[in-house]
């Protein structure tokens, strides 16, 4: 047969394509079916439901869905965030400006608190409102630790993210499939929340509560507590008893 | 440089800086490669129109995330190629995306004589239907390089697969084309 690929090709210019459509720049105000925040919110009220038809919980943890400041949504299939861009961690990982502890600390009204587990960050990332929480947020990278593997999610061992923003806005969002468990659980007196099993996606919210979608991707086990008002979220590939021990050693 | 066109690396540095009307100028570019990449994964014009238009939505947010000096192209059919890829997922929808020749002679052909025109006719809707009777992996990686005619790169963005992959899909695919079309000439 005659060059089958250049056949191909003249071929490929017959062939008949749906006519395309005049995407209009309005687009860009348009929101993506997943950040529709009614459907988060009522996502939400289900998880909430779902969880006290399978953990029974008591009072205090149902108002913890609340004070943990993150929209949960269970969903049946997962989204498929776009590849992180290449670059430094703080830039794939949407976590702010590389920074130190004591400039960190500085620029906050809040205390940050390090897990003494851990011992000091390898590095330290701060993003202020209005990317960031209302009252700032703090990442604390740990590249590599004993017995903690690098997530395949985040590239590092353990990160230590610590957030304070509006009473009535939420930081993070996270979207649970179906191999995603999640139980209520409390650290030191401190109200959390144990996510496990399969990656789940993780997207940071910005000073307003809006989703910062360029920072939606797919993270591993985490821990979330409510520390007196500031949220710690402590992911990595650690088990739930790692990620207590991590947590109750902050200070 | 009245009426050249403007580079695609400046215009991206443009809408970087929030420049609207230069990203309105990359959704034109680009429009019909996303929305034929998103049909050729959907089968559905309906659902390739939504995964361009928040493809589109998501490149924008995402732009200060683009490293500059990259090639947009692959890293904008990444994006739209995921959206439409998560439509499928949610419709549960089994690949079924059937190509068709399209009727009449295409602008600027000399016409040929009937007969020529019946034989070439019946040639290319004799390989479009091999292609179509490929598996839905080969049909992807072959739609892909000779009809929406992507580069490797892009096609390895589209697809979601190295680049690697994309070249050894594609010699498979075509040596199954080749065989089937001497095996069985009036298939």
């Amino acid at each position: 047969m005659p060059d089958l690929e250049q056949q191909l090709i003249a071929l490929g210019k017959e062939v008949e394509w749906p006519p395309t459509p005049n995407i209009r720049i309005r687009a860009v105000v348009r929101v993506p079916w997943y950040q529709s925040r009614w459907a988060l919110a009522a996502a939400a009220v289900v998880l909430a439901l779902a969880a006290l038809a399978v953990y029974t919980p008591t009072r205090t943890a149902i108002a913890g869905w609340v004070n943990v400041h993150v929209l949960f949504q269970r969903v049946p299939l997962l989204p498929t965030p776009s590849p992180r861009p290449f670059g430094p961690l703080g830039e794939r990982l949407g976590l702010g400006q590389p920074t130190t502890l004591a400039e960190a600390q500085s620029l906050l009204t809040w205390r940050i608190t390090v897990p003494s587990s851990l011992g000091q960050p390898d590095e330290v990332y701060l993003q202020l409102p209005p990317t960031g929480a209302a009252q700032g947020e703090v990442t604390l990278v740990y590249s590599k630790r004993p017995s903690t593997p690098i997530a395949n999610q985040t590239g590092v061992a353990v990160l230590v993210t610590e957030a304070r923003g509006a009473v009535n806005k939420d930081l993070f969002a996270k979207m649970l499939g179906g191999g995603t468990t999640i139980e209520p659980v409390t650290v030191a007196g401190h109200q959390g929340y144990w996510v496990a099993g399969s990656p789940h996606i993780f997207i940071f919210l910005d000073a307003d509560g809006n989703f910062r979608d360029e920072t939606m991707r797919l993270a591993t086990n985490t821990l979330i507590l409510d520390d007196g008002g500031t949220i710690v979220r402590i992911e990595g590939n650690v088990t739930k008893a790692q990620a207590v021990q991590i947590a109750t050693s902050l200070g | 440089m009245e009426g050249r066109p403007e580079d695609d690396s400046d215009l991206f540095s443009r809408a970087k800086r929030g420049d609207k009307a230069a990203y309105e100028e990359i959704v034109q570019r680009y429009q019909q490669v996303a929305f034929r990449t998103a049909y050729m994964i959907t089968s559905s014009a309906a659902e390739a129109e939504e995964a361009a238009q928040d493809g589109f939505v998501k490149a924008f947010r995402a732009l200060n995330r683009f490293r500059a000096g990259a090639n947009p192209r692959p890293w904008l059919l990444r994006i739209v190629a995921n959206e439409a890829r998560n439509r499928v997922r949610s419709v549960q929808r089994r690949h079924g995306l059937e190509l068709r020749v399209a009727q009449g002679f295409r602008p600027g052909d000399a016409a040929p004589s009937p007969e020529t025109a019946a034989v070439a006719a019946e040639d290319r809707t004799r390989l479009l239907r091999l292609v179509n009777g490929l598996s839905g992996e080969d049909r992807l990686v072959v739609t892909a390089r000779y009809f929406l005619e992507l580069s490797s790169e892009e096609t390895a963005a589209a697809l979601g697969i190295p680049e690697g992959t994309v070249k050894s899909r594609l010699s498979r695919a075509l040596a199954r084309l080749r065989s089937r079309y001497e095996e069985a000439p009036d298939a």
